[in-house]
């Protein structure tokens, strides 16, 4: 099977395979007619693969009439800034993100800084697939411009979000991965501006990610041993994109990316009024949290287009996903993993405490995720069968089946990357977790024997 | 008339009109064609100065890197210098960004092999093969390699060049030198060229930022500003170059244009002197050439319009020296290529060697008169119309060698497609300008039938 997803996370496939760089010149004179020839701020990740999707995307933006702005190697965040800073129709930054190597994607970001949202997304693939690009005329040629200097407005602009001379003070020592990503320049300059101490691993640049990019646990291994051997008061893990962070203890225990949003809403919702949103396959340690600052938490369809449309429209405080995916709002309008350790690096300073001690804080609840192996064809009869064993509770079908109880809950969903089924559960108690991932994961094996077999 | 597509695909490369046919799909497409052609290596990766040039270059390099090769980005560079940097650099091959002396709404991808020269007709179909199969031999994600940059080109080539030169008799000459590059491809590279022989140099449009001031094509109309500029500073000689920088014509010291057919007679005429032997020029070339030939006791081969063509027949005969009529100097010792550079370091070691004014090595060559028109015609009309000229001449000395071209004692005409553009060019060559007028109405007024 070709890999390709086209959706509000942009167009991402594996190198070589379905993403050439004619797809991508295609899709990128499709968003500069979405943007009518304005202005667009482009930035790309540290893959070897994004030089030449790059390129692509350049000339392309550039026989549409685009003027570009070139960021050079940075952040997704920090492409939304320029956007909004320079007053852009839109962006792209080239970059797989949270995938492995071998992957690429272009994120399409609009004028106000977030990803295009599922309305917006369908009207750059009407534009694609009508091929209605513009084609101006050699006199119309804009010529691009490298603006690399943008970077240190987007580090400056997030310091100022954090009022972080109060961190100085502390001279905290932060365990950084930087996985070889695109958050490299920009983290060591907001550390350094937040007189932290710096513990780098994995800052080359030109070097291949020494890992998969995705700040899940198992991916954090590295920098919880090297956390284990140096003393250090946090430990971080940022994607190739600077969108999403892990978190390691002092002492080197990772802990689940699901922690990052409970942990930034925690503070945000003490200095910002505003809702949570967040999407339905995420921990309910976030509705915990803000219960107790009195607020509500929406939950919407996983995927960060989705998430961050609501969030700008319902003038939520803070939004993210349980893949370490955090937006403090209104200083991000995209996922931001810099902006995400400033705010748990200036609350360590103002509560003058551990980090151990903002992590207890955090209510616990127990949670397992597994995936079944099924055909896209038979994904939504396995559903159905979800409903049917479960009838008397109310199911959500905002994304899959979500089913919540008291104590507990159940989210059954097709994954948008791949062939799978993915089961998540949660609840207070660890036994009624267990419990309730066993069930569901022999009840969507069952179901899926039964309706794969022909 | 049908409209003419702005597109051509042909031995000359791929040349369309940008924001029409020229889009960035195409080019990354011929890009990737061309990396799987010439292999996964070092490509190098040239430009003029036109405003679509970054366009164009991006899209080249996006299609190169997604078969492996990796783009090496000479900038903007002349074309002869990008050709003779393949060689010396081991690259497996060149792609420059030019579209020559078209007007500045055309760009074109001109396609080298690792020896530096263009691929020749059956390699070009080759290449289009490969561009409409449409499968390449794209590479994982992990494996692309990122760009190099080179900025030697040029300073190499001017090495290359002047040590085939006599550069202190041009030194002691001191000549004093006008220039017009067109805001083009040598706006730096001709400048320091000309220093580097002791020239005096007074140098109009060389900022790559800037619009071309004219079309870019060296011919007489284009050169007033030229012939006003050897004028004001009292210049020996005047030289214009296309924007790609292979073409050269020249204006002598009163600031006349001495029309481009004369660069290459008067290169041939000098080089015949200390090194006779045979001389390929294409079939459109001036009856200049024959003279010059006939008394250096040389012979002259003609072959079909096409730089390719030229450098290919005088590999097999053995030419030191030939090229095209329209100001195309090629000297395969030095850079198997028409090179503007070659072309005026002949000319100033002419002048220098025979302490002779440009007007008086002009001078010492019979005149013509040389008339070029272009007429607009479809190319499915072509076929038709060169029959109908066939009998119009039929009373001449016929040759086929590229369209139909009638040879008298004293004067001769042609009639041919273009390689580069929907036309068809009427070139007439006579004693006198109402001999070849003559010719050309006569056949003009066939062609209008059609």
């Amino acid at each position: 099977m070709r890999q390709l997803k086209i959706g509000t996370s942009g167009i991402r496939g594996v190198v070589g395979d379905a993403l050439t760089p004619e797809l991508a010149v295609n899709f990128a004179c499709a968003f500069g007619a979405y943007c009518a020839g304005g202005a667009v701020v482009i930035g790309r990740d540290t893959r070897r693969s994004s030089v030449m999707l790059r390129s692509a995307v350049l000339s392309a933006l550039i026989s549409s009439g685009c003027e570009v702005i070139d960021l050079g190697v940075c952040t997704t965040p920090a492409v939304s800034f320029a956007i909004r800073h320079t007053g852009a129709a839109g962006g792209i930054s080239v970059t797989g993100s949270h995938n492995d190597a071998r992957w690429n994607a272009l994120k399409f970001i609009g004028p106000d800084g977030a990803l295009l949202n599922a309305a917006n997304t369908e009207e750059l693939l009407d534009i694609y697939h009508a091929g209605a690009f513009l084609r101006v005329g050699w006199s119309e040629l804009r010529r691009f411009r490298l603006r690399t200097d943008l970077i240190a407005d987007y580090v400056e602009h997030v310091a100022e979000a954090l009022a972080c001379d109060a961190v100085r003070s502390r001279g905290l020592r932060v365990a950084v991965d930087y996985c070889n990503g695109a958050a490299i320049e920009a983290g060591q300059r907001l550390l350094d501006r937040m007189g932290c101490e710096i513990i780098p691993l994995n800052d080359d640049p030109s070097v291949e990610f020494a890992h998969p990019p995705a700040p899940s646990r198992t991916n954090m291994r590295q920098l919880a041993a090297l956390m284990r051997s140096v003393p250090a008061d946090i430990g971080v893990a940022i994607n190739a994109d600077g969108d999403r962070i892990g978190f390691v203890l002092p002492g080197g225990v990772p802990l689940s990316e699901e922690y990052s949003l409970p942990l930034a809403a925690n503070e945000a919702l003490a200095t910002r009024s505003g809702p949570v949103v967040t999407n339905l396959s995420t921990s309910r340690m976030v509705e915990r949290v803000a219960e107790r600052h009195g607020r509500t938490c929406v939950r919407t369809t996983v995927g960060e287009g989705h998430v961050m449309d609501l969030a700008l429209t319902n003038g939520a405080a803070v939004a993210g996903e349980g893949n370490g995916g955090v937006a403090v709002l209104p200083h991000a309008a995209t996922f931001d993993a810099l902006l995400t350790l400033g705010v748990v690096l200036r609350t360590m300073a103002a509560r003058d405490c551990t980090f151990a001690d903002l992590c207890a804080d955090i209510p616990a609840m127990h949670m397992h995720k597994g995936e079944v192996a099924v055909p896209p064809d038979q994904v939504y009869r396995v559903l159905d069968v979800f409903r049917e064993q479960y009838a008397d509770v109310e199911a959500d079908l905002t994304d899959g089946v979500r089913l919540e109880w008291p104590d507990a809950w159940l989210h059954v969903r097709a994954s948008n990357t791949e062939p799978l089924l993915r089961v998540i559960a949660e609840a207070d108690v660890a036994e009624r977790a267990d419990t309730l991932f066993d069930e569901a994961m022999a009840l969507a094996r069952r179901a899926a024997m039964a309706h794969g077999v022909r | 008339m049908r409209q003419a597509l702005a597109l051509k695909i042909g031995v000359s490369g791929v040349r369309g009109i940008v924001g029409d046919a020229l889009t960035p799909q195409l080019v990354t497409t011929f890009g990737a064609a061309f990396g799987t052609y010439a292999g996964a290596g070092p490509i190098l990766v040239g430009t003029d100065t036109r405003p679509s040039r970054d366009m164009v270059r991006h899209a080249v390099m996006a299609g190169l890197m997604s078969v492996g090769c990796i783009p090496v980005d000479l900038g903007i560079v002349p074309v002869p210098v990008l050709q003779s940097h393949i060689r010396r650099s081991g690259a497996f091959g060149g792609i420059c960004v030019t579209a020559s002396h078209n007007p500045i709404e055309w760009n074109a991808l001109k396609f080298f092999g690792a020896d530096g020269i263009l691929l020749r007709p059956h390699e070009a179909a080759e290449l289009t093969d490969l561009y409409h199969q449409g499968v390449f031999p794209r590479i994982g994600g992990t494996a692309v390699a990122e760009p190099r940059h080179d900025d030697s080109a040029i300073a190499r080539h001017r090495e290359a060049v002047l040590r085939h030169i006599d550069m202190d008799a041009i030194r002691s000459a001191g000549i004093h030198v006008a220039v017009d590059c067109c805001n083009g491809a040598a706006h730096a590279a001709t400048p320091a060229f000309l220093e580097q022989l002791g020239c005096r140099v007074t140098a109009i449009y060389v900022d790559p930022d800037e619009p071309f001031p004219h079309n870019p094509e060296p011919v007489p109309e284009n050169m007033t500003a030229l012939g006003q500029a050897v004028l004001e500073s009292g210049a020996d000689i005047g030289f214009i170059q296309d924007a790609d920088a292979d073409r050269l014509a020249i204006a002598d010291e009163t600031g006349v244009p001495l029309g481009e057919e004369s660069t290459l007679a008067i290169v041939v005429r000098h080089v015949l002197k200390r090194d006779p032997g045979p001389v390929v020029v294409n079939v459109s070339t001036s009856r200049m050439l024959d003279d010059i030939c006939r008394e250096a006791g040389c012979p002259l081969h003609r072959t079909r319009v096409g730089e390719i063509n030229v450098v290919s027949r005088m590999a097999e005969v053995g030419a030191r020296i030939g090229g095209e009529g329209n100001g195309g100097v090629i000297a395969p010792a030095i850079n198997p290529c028409r090179d503007s550079f070659v072309a005026m370091a002949y000319v100033l070691e002419a002048m220098a060697q025979e302490a002779k004014s440009i007007s008086a090595l002009r001078a010492a060559i019979p005149h013509y008169a040389f008339i070029k028109e272009r007429i607009e015609v479809s190319p499915r009309e072509v076929p038709e119309l060169l029959r109908a000229l066939r009998a119009l001449w039929g009373e001449a000395d016929l040759d086929y060698t590229d369209g139909i071209k009638a040879i008298w004692a004293d004067r001769w005409i042609q009639a041919r497609a273009s390689n580069t553009e929907p036309i068809v060019r009427l070139i007439a060559e006579a004693p006198c300008e109402a001999d070849a007028r003559q010719m050309l109405d006569a056949a003009r007024a066939v062609l209008s039938r059609g």
